[in-house]
């Protein structure tokens, strides 16, 4: 395969094309993760998994760097680099947790406050007339370049110049508001644990997937046969096994039920499909969830947040979440063929434990990796992975409706079908990846 | 006092159906009313209101055992074969109707997607008279690593 020289992003990404060493390269991914993991917001967590004062959460913002969320006394949340100011141990090393008056390093003891100042150092005399500045933060542990949160979803960016959160959402903002607005109290927390998913390919192919309806039909059809089969046999009177049995089927809806759903675009990457319809869209309401719904916001405020109806929503590039399913996925790269996924649920505060079950149960059917559907997913993701060392084509082509997406003020429109979503998120890649060029909705 | 050796042939039958997987058989060893439970998280107490990895009734396992063995699950293309060791296998509680609560250790080792793997856990097994043998009314398998990321599985443990 012919090297690629750094810069020369127009000979890998094409208004329909993608050169195949975006999933191959380990020079390739080394570049993405510092200009894109390293430029973008990154999502780290939301606030209830940190309700009280010391309470934190770790993780890692890209491939590598370990950071932990942290609340302060004030309720303030900060994101810190997870790195002693002294000889650089990783100072919190659980996954979650409280931690009570200061965070002590497991080497040296060094201690810092909840917003990563330097508290004490034992024995510092033997620092006196050294020419150490204790009040300098490179000895702290440092904050992220910036931190931000919306409604309780915590990002943070290792980038001190890519702008504001809420600006960088765009109009993809719309879908955290109406996973909040699903809730009777407009407020959403972390419920009922999490899944992790290891993934043997490259992090692409997963943001790739979410709104590629071209394959459900295909990927997942032995699964809705298998359910139909099983459907066929049941008698009449078996009415709790069908209405369980048919949760499956939608996930092989026809094209032309996706086809409806439209896909749109925004700036910096993201997109979603649905908003006037989704698979999603013909699950019953509980009719106690329902009252509480619009006692809370009247009947026709309620119905225009049921009816915003999206099926995934991606903020590139590491967050995925499903409004009407309170579900989320957070991806976090591990080399050039490997990340992890995360997935947790939220209870809608206010609404009937019934909304969280039914979460719950959506997760472990999807998004297990001992479940029914993300199997299936992975093992194409992986067959691509393995035919893209192929030489005898150096591209990944998407051409569907290329031409005929409808470019707004704000954001593109296009078909359900569309490879809109690969346009979007491509367009971002090389963007982020020539650092400093304008993003923008047209190709260059 | 129930026969340990008769409950120990029976845990190695169910074994025994997974190992060169045959879900149609195994599935036979199951209630009507059956749960088939890997939970997510140590200690777990409620499959409904917490995510598992498996939390599958008698619906669900039928949906799986079709799944399995369609031609066009690109999941299930690889050959997927188990063999699992069995041990300590110690009874916990009994019921005056006969009902039995059954604890062991299972060492499963999977071949799939070209590579060997090892599940460790202690399995719960609920299980019930039925015909001079058992059915089973749930099975609890306690992974010791529940909160790792887990890599694919299309294979009941």
């Amino acid at each position: 395969m012919q090297k690629i020289p750094d810069r020369n992003f127009d000979a890998l990404v094409t208004p329909t094309k993608l050169h195949r060493s975006l999933y191959t390269d380990p020079d390739i991914f080394e570049l993405e993760m510092s200009r894109i993991w390293g430029e973008a917001w990154i999502f780290i967590g939301h606030e209830s998994q940190v309700p009280n004062f010391g309470d934190y959460f770790t993780t890692n913002i890209n491939h590598k760097v370990p950071v932990v969320m942290i609340r302060d006394k004030d309720a303030a949340v900060h994101v810190l680099h997870n790195r002693c100011g002294h000889k650089g141990a990783k100072v919190v090393d659980k996954q979650s947790g409280n931690v009570r008056g200061a965070l002590r390093c497991a080497y040296h003891g060094w201690s810092y406050r909840f917003d990563g100042s330097l508290l004490k150092i034992p024995n510092q005399q033997g620092y006196e007339d050294t020419g150490f500045d204790a009040s300098d933060p490179c000895y702290s542990m440092q904050p992220l370049a910036q931190v931000a949160s919306y409604r309780g979803f915590v990002f943070a960016t290792l980038s001190s110049t890519i702008t504001d959160l809420v600006t960088w959402m765009g109009g993809a903002i719309t879908c955290f508001d109406n996973l909040c607005d699903r809730a009777p109290e407009g407020e959403v927390e972390v419920a009922g644990g999490v899944l992790r998913y290891e993934h043997d390919c490259n992090w692409k192919f997963i943001l790739e997937n979410l709104n590629d309806t071209m394959h459900p039909m295909v990927v997942h059809e032995s699964l809705v046969k298998a359910a139909e089969s099983y459907i066929a046999t049941l008698p009449q009177e078996a009415v709790e096994q069908r209405r369980e049995a048919e949760i499956i089927p939608p996930f092989g809806a026809s094209y032309e039920n996706f086809e409806n759903s439209g896909i749109t675009g925004f700036e910096y990457g993201h997109h979603y499909d649905g908003g006037k319809t989704s698979i999603h869209a013909d699950y019953s309401v509980d009719p106690d969830y329902h009252a509480a719904m619009v006692a809370a916001y009247g009947e026709t405020r309620t119905r225009e947040i049921y009816a915003f109806n999206t099926h995934n929503v991606l903020y590139y590039p590491s967050l995925t979440i499903k409004c009407a399913i309170q579900n989320i996925r957070i991806i976090r790269p591990v080399s050039v063929d490997r990340f992890v996924v995360e997935s947790w649920s939220f209870r809608l505060k206010g609404a009937p434990d019934s909304m969280l079950q039914r979460t719950v149960l959506y997760s472990r059917l999807i998004n297990s990796a001992m479940g029914m559907v993300g199997p299936d997913d992975l093992e194409v993701y992986r067959r691509a992975q393995k035919g893209l060392e192929c030489p005898a084509n150096d591209w990944v082509e998407f051409h569907r409706q290329y031409g005929k997406d409808r470019i707004l003020a704000d954001r593109v429109e296009g078909g359900g079908t569309s490879d809109l979503d690969m346009r979007t998120q491509y367009r971002a890649w090389k963007a982020y990846m020539e650092q400093g060029q304008q993003l923008g909705m047209k190709d260059a | 006092m129930p026969d340990l050796a008769a409950i120990e042939e029976f845990l190695y039958k169910e074994a025994s159906f997974l190992d060169r997987p045959n879900l149609d058989s195994w599935i036979e060893l199951y209630t009507e009313d059956a749960y088939y439970w890997i939970p997510a998280t140590e200690d777990q107490t409620d499959p409904i209101n917490h995510v598992s990895h498996v939390y599958d009734d008698r619906v669900m396992m039928e949906i799986r055992r079709r799944n399995f063995v369609h031609p066009r699950a690109a999941s299930k293309d690889s050959q997927t074969r188990c063999s699992h060791i069995i041990g300590n296998v110690r009874i916990k509680e009994q019921s005056p109707e006969g009902g039995l609560l059954i604890e062991s250790t299972q060492h499963v080792v999977v071949w799939y997607l070209n590579e060997q793997r090892i599940y460790a856990f202690t399995a719960q097994h609920e299980l019930r008279p039925a015909n001079g043998s058992f059915k089973i009314k749930s099975k609890r398998v306690n992974l010791i690593n529940p909160d790792a990321a887990q890599k694919s599985l299309v294979i009941y443990l």
